[in-house]
């Protein structure tokens, strides 16, 4: 990659950056909700965690880990809106005819979203930590490790997703029922030993599955980087996946209807 | 040279000019589906030289800069921009061409200077030279005082004039405006057109799109004209005038217009009469005296002296109304 497409990227992080800025209340929102959430199932949670002879267990275990998977998958919706807004004011076709190549702009789109998840999973992870009394064994890197893969994979989701969908209200239904679906499935509403029979074969399909997986080796077992190898690697396999998806069904030319 | 063949370049001083064309398109055709939006078009546009590019709703403007700027590609013929071919090498076209789409694309929630320094940026530009280039297309546009405005708050024709001003950012060499006017108020269609002259001055090419005649005979660069998707006219705007431009008298009735023999060829369509004559001044007393009883029907009577609009009406056989071609405007 030569100079002039690494100042495009870094020109098309800015812009994104900045009509980002200039709307924070979803990230807020997004933030704000899941801390909110906690406080509501904490108590299940705990009773849930002990009942599996966890032993101290506050509920935050699951509460943490869980409510900052569910919604780093809504922010799919931002990687949605990413795109379908250029579509919306009449931009997307102005890029198209700009000197930023096809991928050049895709890499673009992909910075910001990927860092708002990472930003949003720290602040979770703190502010949940600190006022749900999460007690972690194990060790920080590994939680990193686990958090960066999955929000790449929610990001590369996204992007698959936004390359099926024609228009923004497909996106946001597809995008919020994957959240709950995955949620669900994957054991962040319900600690995985907890999970429906007809569930618990189905959960490793879905890659919250795996991140729950990474985060209770962590936070429960007190696992470290050796530890959470095997979800790390399925996250980026889902990533490569969904990469892969974007690369055979995206199409630049192809109009996207917005919001009007 | 007949209204078939229409030549590609406006004029001797493009061929003799021995350079490469900033846009050449030789035998362009792009059909979607069953339709044929544009049928083995060539066009010829020389370094500094402004072309009209007309033609009614339809007839394949927008398609035409489309392909050059590389969003659509041709089913058949080549296009290339100043000697690049967009299809194979579109990162090395769109450095040299600038497009101002004919749908107003900005970005509503960030400033006039933010819009602007995006495509300054992806252009290459860094630093200090970003901030000059700003300055340096603000001006021309009006656009100084209101770069710290948020272009959410402007008014259409101050969109319309950031819309223009982010395809000038990369000092393109060949700038296609998609029907830059439309909708915009007096002060900035002058603006346009003032920069339009200044850039075309200064060897930029230029193919600007409108719906206004007198717009294009105000600029007095030459002229291409597409009727159903086929180039049906193409030189310097004199040339057209004084090929094509017929003088004539035109007759509007209060009903339909009368069958009525006269002396000179007569074509009615609807209310008005159109009577094509050499001295249209001399011959209207004659042209009245033959209207015999009609003539308490008639409403008006102009004379229409040789100008783009008669070109407009010969080459395509259809009157061209700006006011209508933009009610019709999808």
């Amino acid at each position: 990659m030569n100079e002039g497409a690494l100042g495009r990227i870094a020109s098309l992080v800015r812009h994104d950056l900045r009509l980002q800025l200039r709307d924070p209340a979803p990230l807020i929102v997004r933030t704000l909700m899941p801390l909110l959430l906690m406080g509501f199932m904490q108590p299940l949670f705990r009773t849930a965690l002990r009942a599996d002879r966890v032993e101290g267990a506050t509920g935050a275990e699951q509460a943490v880990p869980g409510m900052a998977v569910m919604f780093t998958f809504f922010l799919v919706n931002l990687v949605g809106f990413g795109v379908f807004r250029e579509h919306g004011w009449r931009t997307w076709d102005r890029l198209r005819a700009s000197l930023a190549r096809p991928g050049e702009i895709v890499a673009g789109r992909v910075v910001v979203p990927l860092g708002m998840a990472m930003l949003q999973l720290t602040v979770v992870f703190v502010l949940g930590g600190l006022l749900y009394d999460l007690r972690m064994s194990g060790s920080w890197p590994a939680l990193v490790a686990v958090g960066a893969a999955l929000a790449l994979c929610v990001v590369l989701f996204g992007m698959a997703l936004v390359s099926l969908c024609r228009t923004i209200s497909q996106l946001a239904v597809f995008a919020n029922l994957a959240a709950l679906l995955f949620a669900g499935l994957g054991g962040a509403l319900t600690p995985l030993s907890s999970l429906p029979s007809w569930a618990s074969p189905l959960a490793p399909v879905v890659p919250s599955y795996w991140a729950m997986r990474g985060f209770n080796s962590v936070v429960l077992d007190g696992g470290g980087l050796a530890a959470v190898a095997l979800p790390v690697v399925v996250l980026l396999g889902f990533s490569a996946a969904f990469a892969t998806l974007t690369m055979v069904f995206f199409r630049f030319e192809h109009r996207k209807v917005s919001w009007s | 040279m007949t209204d078939t063949e229409p030549r590609t370049g406006p004029g001797p001083d493009t061929a003799s000019d021995g350079g490469v064309p900033a846009l050449a398109l030789r035998g362009v055709t792009k059909r979607y589906d069953a339709v044929t939006a544009l049928s083995d078009v060539d066009l010829d546009i020389a370094p500094g030289e402004i072309v009209g590019l007309l033609g009614h709703n339809g007839a394949g403007k927008t398609t035409l800069m489309s392909i050059v700027a590389g969003l659509l590609h041709p089913d058949a013929g080549s296009v290339r921009v100043l000697g690049v071919d967009p299809v194979s090498d579109p990162h090395g076209a769109r450095a040299r061409l600038g497009l101002a789409p004919q749908e107003l694309g900005v970005y509503p929630p960030l400033t006039v200077r933010h819009n602007l320094r995006f495509f300054a940026e992806l252009a290459g530009l860094r630093g200090r030279a970003v901030d000059r280039r700003i300055e340096e297309i603000a001006e021309p546009l009006g656009l100084t005082k209101l770069l710290g405005r948020q272009v959410a708050q402007l008014s259409g024709g101050e969109q319309r004039r950031v819309h223009t001003g982010m395809a000038l950012m990369h000092q393109p060499k060949l700038l296609l405006l998609d029907e830059p006017t439309a909708g915009v108020d007096v002060q900035t269609r002058e603006r346009l057109l003032e920069l339009v002259r200044a850039m075309a001055a200064g060897g930029t090419a230029i193919c600007y799109s409108t719906h206004y005649l007198p717009e294009v005979e105000a600029l007095d660069g030459s002229v291409a004209i597409l009727n159903a998707g086929r180039m049906v006219a193409r030189g310097t705007l004199k040339e057209l005038v004084r090929q094509h431009g017929d003088s004539a008298v035109e007759l509007t009735f209060s009903g339909s217009a009368p069958d009525i023999v006269m002396p000179w060829p007569a074509v009615a369509d609807g209310q008005t009469l159109r009577v094509t004559v050499d001295q249209p001044h001399l011959a209207a007393p004659r042209v009245l005296e033959a209207l015999g009883g009609s003539v308490g029907e008639l409403v008006n009577l102009r004379i229409v002296q040789p100008s783009l609009e008669s070109v407009f009406l010969q080459v395509t056989g259809r009157y061209y109304d700006a006011a209508v071609e933009e009610e019709t405007h999808e």
